[in-house]
């Protein structure tokens, strides 16, 4: 008995900060719940690779810019900076002002436990900390060979009382930031929770447990985290800056009906608590949106048909029309399968006229593939086909482009088969990766069906099964799978985030996993790697993407749709791209989350 | 005293055995935690930087004596993954997955015991039948089928609604017994068909034994032949299922009940332990499991001499 009583007092939820946030606004306390399908295993933003870490690192820190909340196509926006940089007539320098009277938590690893003001400091020690070995951080390759003196530093072993001449703080509030060449993206990285402003005092107080024990300037303060959920509480010092939803990109003809006009004029965040539940198995995800325990999910392919009354455009069925509301979110980001171009079997070969062999055999692979069957099967019939690497969320899209590329001609890959002399004697054998899971293996059993099809023999397409992607990761980035299929998530939208994925210098282990190498391609991307957004530089981005098609380097692809669902009395419009985790201050549960998982 | 040594001895051995051969297989089998710490476009050096930082590039012998040295001191180090002390991991989650798993493995073998002992004392009767037949019907579905199942008919609106789906908000009894309630009945349905058919061969067997016809040829009333008689010289067995049983309900019996229910125990973390490749944290929970069942071994043998004094 007495054990029994012990465990159960062992084993009580050490959340007590319920109430800590209640004396907020006028309203009463409010709780916004959201589901997640993945879990972060670290809060530092050095770490915040992923998109779950992303969603709480931008909640617990502050980040120099953000995306509006609403505005789309998605529009940047200052926001731990007090406007947008100011930029030198060469494009090298870019100085930002951060705002006045902004403060980190209070937190033990502070004098007396008080917060002291953000600095300007702050930011340059966060952005030197990708660099530092030892901090083991992962956004480096976003600032990498540009900022003079960054790399220097590093190989100078990494000490942070020497200075950066490419990052400085001129004074308490002034960052100057000096490029070694023009990088047009640099603000959009400055939205990302890798660019999250730390304290240094945490840093070195925590050492590695700062993982778990963040300390930020953001809307939100951890009150506790674990394997299963994370509670955010509201950081009552969150400077208070009037909900402008004009501001913000409101466009009534689609966003009204979302209860979003009841925000404006209050300062954000409108929730006094966000739970966020962890939940990777979507029947577990799904039961607790049901029964009212989480007031978003994100709904799993598998329930698409119980859940949608129609595709296209996707609505609920009426008995879910009424508790919730829906957003048939294009994914900012795609999925493929590249070829090895490493591999002499299928890629680059020496001999030009193999060469010419192996680049006829891949495009007749390209033109074997069904997309519309693979989107029909695997993703409801809802995701976006599209030809190349430019997903339809970027700027750069061409809706008018020739979509043959993605459309099956049988006929025309036989012909390209005959015509190179492959024959199913000679094809050779075409390895196929992915990590082991049922649905990776029932796409890699379509893709042989689609092969079969031009006679490629069944026992020449084999699996290469890895189980866990880590292990997946390795082997691709050691260009040992002939054929791999990924999925890459945009970290901006700009189809520069894209273009690089196929640049030859960033070939295995960087993120050209086709390991392709294009000297025209390669030429164009440099030249459009110092261009600010404009109609030339898109044109060039298009001629990027007709070479990878034309080289068949690659099959590709689709944008999966996501359909998320909120419960109706929660004013909020999520977003998993590029706003992401920024949307919680703006999540408006009302009084409701007051009487969810607690009165239950 | 030279009992007790030698079984020392052997526990010693066999923790030694099982921490080598799980740090083989983690070393050269586990997952490698580089590929998924490095950053987009990593160079080979920035790879080698964190093949560094996680100590992949040391002997795999000094490695494995620092295993032992942690495990001896109890200085875990901490998770690759989260930078958390591993045993400030444990110490949150161990507490967690016992307060849930017990009352479930309790019940479980109260209720197998008792099935099992109404089987046998019936047996080849309707009732001996329907339990067995319950019994394979239990056992032939699958846990995730049971726990999707329980949730839809105990937890939302298209059954009864009454348990939480998933949480463990636990700040009372109540409020224990709220969260506690549908993983136990999930976890009793699914092992009491396992123990009730073994407690029952266990029962059966007994009663088969020459002391018990002659207990009853004496006279004694059926209930007192079972439970002074079978029930007590069925000891050993039902010791050691149950002590047997513990660490591993701990670790991996808890893994699915953990993640449907939302609940942030030691399965949990094990499992993304091995999935991530989080050394520290499998290093941990491998070396303290076989410490767990030395100790259970000896726990064992000790009531075993309680329960029957021809153990030696």
């Amino acid at each position: 008995m007495f054990l029994g009583l012990g465990l159960v007092l062992a084993a009580c939820d050490d959340d007590s900060e319920r109430g800590a946030g209640a004396t907020g606004g006028a309203h009463g306390f409010s709780v916004y719940r959201h589901a997640m399908d993945g879990a972060p295993s670290s809060l530092d933003p050095a770490q915040a690779s992923n998109i779950y870490a992303n969603f709480l690192a931008v909640n617990l820190y502050d980040t120099l810019y953000r995306y509006k909340y609403l505005a789309r196509p998605y529009q940047l926006e200052p926001n731990l900076a007090d406007g947008m940089p100011q930029v030198s007539a060469d494009g090298l320098i870019h100085t930002i002002r951060i705002k006045p009277g902004v403060h980190f938590v209070d937190d033990a690893a502070f004098p007396e436990g008080k917060g002291r003001a953000v600095r300007a400091e702050d930011f340059v020690y966060s952005i030197k900390r990708h660099f530092d070995p030892v901090a083991r951080a992962q956004g480096a390759w976003l600032w990498q060979g540009r900022i003079v003196g960054l790399d220097t530093w590093k190989a100078n072993g990494a000490n942070y009382d020497e200075d950066v001449p490419g990052l400085r703080a001129l004074d308490e509030r002034t960052i100057q930031i000096q490029l070694i060449s023009p990088f047009p993206q640099l603000t959009h990285t400055l939205a990302q929770g890798f660019a999250a402003v730390v304290p240094r005092e945490a840093v070195d107080h925590y050492g590695a447990e700062f993982a778990v024990r963040p300390v930020g300037s953001g809307p939100y303060r951890l009150s506790s985290f674990d394997s299963a959920r994370a509670v955010l509480i509201r950081n009552e010092k969150f400077r208070k800056e009037p909900f402008d939803l004009e501001a913000e990109g409101f466009d009534p003809a689609s966003q009204s009906g979302l209860g979003l006009e009841r925000l404006a004029d209050r300062a954000p965040p409108f929730s006094d608590r966000i739970e966020v539940e962890f939940i990777a198995e979507d029947a577990a995800r799904w039961n607790a949106l049901i029964a009212g325990e989480v007031d978003f999910a994100k709904v799993p392919v598998s329930q698409f048909d119980s859940v949608l009354e129609t595709r296209d455009p996707p609505t609920l069925k009426p008995h879910l029309a009424q508790r919730f509301n829906l957003a048939a979110n294009l994914e900012s980001g795609f999925v493929r399968t590249d070829f090895n171009m490493d591999d002499r079997r299928v890629g680059y070969h020496p001999d030009p006229d193999q060469d010419a062999r192996n680049r006829a055999l891949r495009c007749a692979i390209v033109k074997a593939f069904d997309w519309d069957r693979r989107n029909e099967i695997f993703y409801y019939g809802i995701g976006r086909v599209f030809p190349g690497i430019i997903p339809p969320v970027a700027p750069e899209f061409d809706p008018e482009q020739d979509d043959s590329p993605v459309r099956r001609d049988l006929d025309g890959a036989l012909a390209l088969l005959s015509a190179f002399g492959w024959n199913a004697g000679n094809l050779p054998v075409l390895e196929y990766g992915y990590t082991s899971s049922v649905t990776e293996r029932q796409m890699f059993e379509q893709f042989r069906s689609f092969m079969a099809d031009i006679g490629y023999p069944q026992d020449k397409i084999r699996s290469l099964t890895f189980a866990t992607y880590g292990d997946y990761a390795r082997a691709y980035l050691n260009r040992e799978v002939m054929l791999a299929t990924t999925a890459w998530t945009m970290d901006y939208p700009d189809a520069e985030n894209t273009m690089q994925l196929f640049f030859g210098p960033n070939a295995s282990p960087g993120s050209n996993t086709a390991n392709y190498n294009n000297e025209e391609f390669n030429r164009l991307y440099r030249a459009s790697a110092t261009m600010q957004p404009s109609p030339l530089r898109t044109a060039m981005f298009r001629n990027m993407n007709r070479l990878v098609i034309d080289d068949c380097a690659t099959i590709s692809g689709i944008s999966r749709t996501l359909i998320l669902l909120w419960r109706r009395e929660v004013a909020v419009l999520p977003d998993r791209s590029f706003v992401g985790g920024f949307f919680f201050r703006f999540a408006d549960a009302g009084d409701v989350g007051a009487t969810g998982s607690e009165a239950r | 005293m030279s009992y007790t040594l030698r079984k020392a001895l052997q526990g010693l051995l066999l923790i030694l055995g099982v921490t080598f051969i799980s740090f083989l297989l983690m070393v050269w089998f586990g997952p490698d935690q580089t590929y998924t710490l490095i950053g987009k476009n990593a160079t080979p050096a920035q790879i080698q930087e964190v093949r560094q930082t996680l100590g992949y590039d040391r002997h795999f012998l000094a490695r494995y004596a620092d295993y032992l040295v942690e495990l001896l001191t109890l200085d875990l180090g901490a998770s690759t993954s989260s930078g958390e002390p591993v045993s400030g991991m444990l110490a949150r989650t161990v507490p967690v997955t016992l307060a849930l798993m017990l009352p479930g493995f309790v019940l479980g073998n109260l209720l197998g015991v008792t099935l099992g002992m109404a089987a046998a004392r019936r047996r080849g009767q309707w009732s001996d039948r329907l339990i067995s037949g319950l019994s394979v019907t239990g056992m032939s579905i699958s846990f995730l089928i049971i726990i999707i199942a329980f949730q839809v008919l105990l937890c939302t609106p298209y059954g009864l609604d009454l348990f939480p789906v998933r949480g463990w908000q636990v700040t009372d009894l109540p409020s224990y017994l709220r969260y506690v309630a549908v993983p136990s009945f999930a976890l009793i349905f699914v092992t009491l068909g396992y123990n009730t058919r073994f407690y029952r061969a266990v029962f059966v067997e007994e009663s088969a034994r020459d002391h018990i016809r002659t207990a009853h040829a004496f006279g004694a009333s059926p209930a007192v032949v079972m439970w002074k008689h079978v029930l007590k010289n069925s000891m050993v067995p039902i010791i050691t299922r149950i002590m047997f049983s513990i660490p591993l309900v701990i670790i991996s019996g808890s893994l699915l009940i953990e993640s449907y229910f939302g609940i942030p125990g030691v399965g949990k973390i094990t499992f993304e332990a091995i999935t991530n490749g989080d050394q520290p944290v499998l290093k941990a929970v491998v070396g303290l499991t076989a410490a767990a069942f030395v100790l259970i071994q000896l726990a064992a043998d000790l009531l075993y001499r309680a329960v029957d004094p021809r153990v030696a």
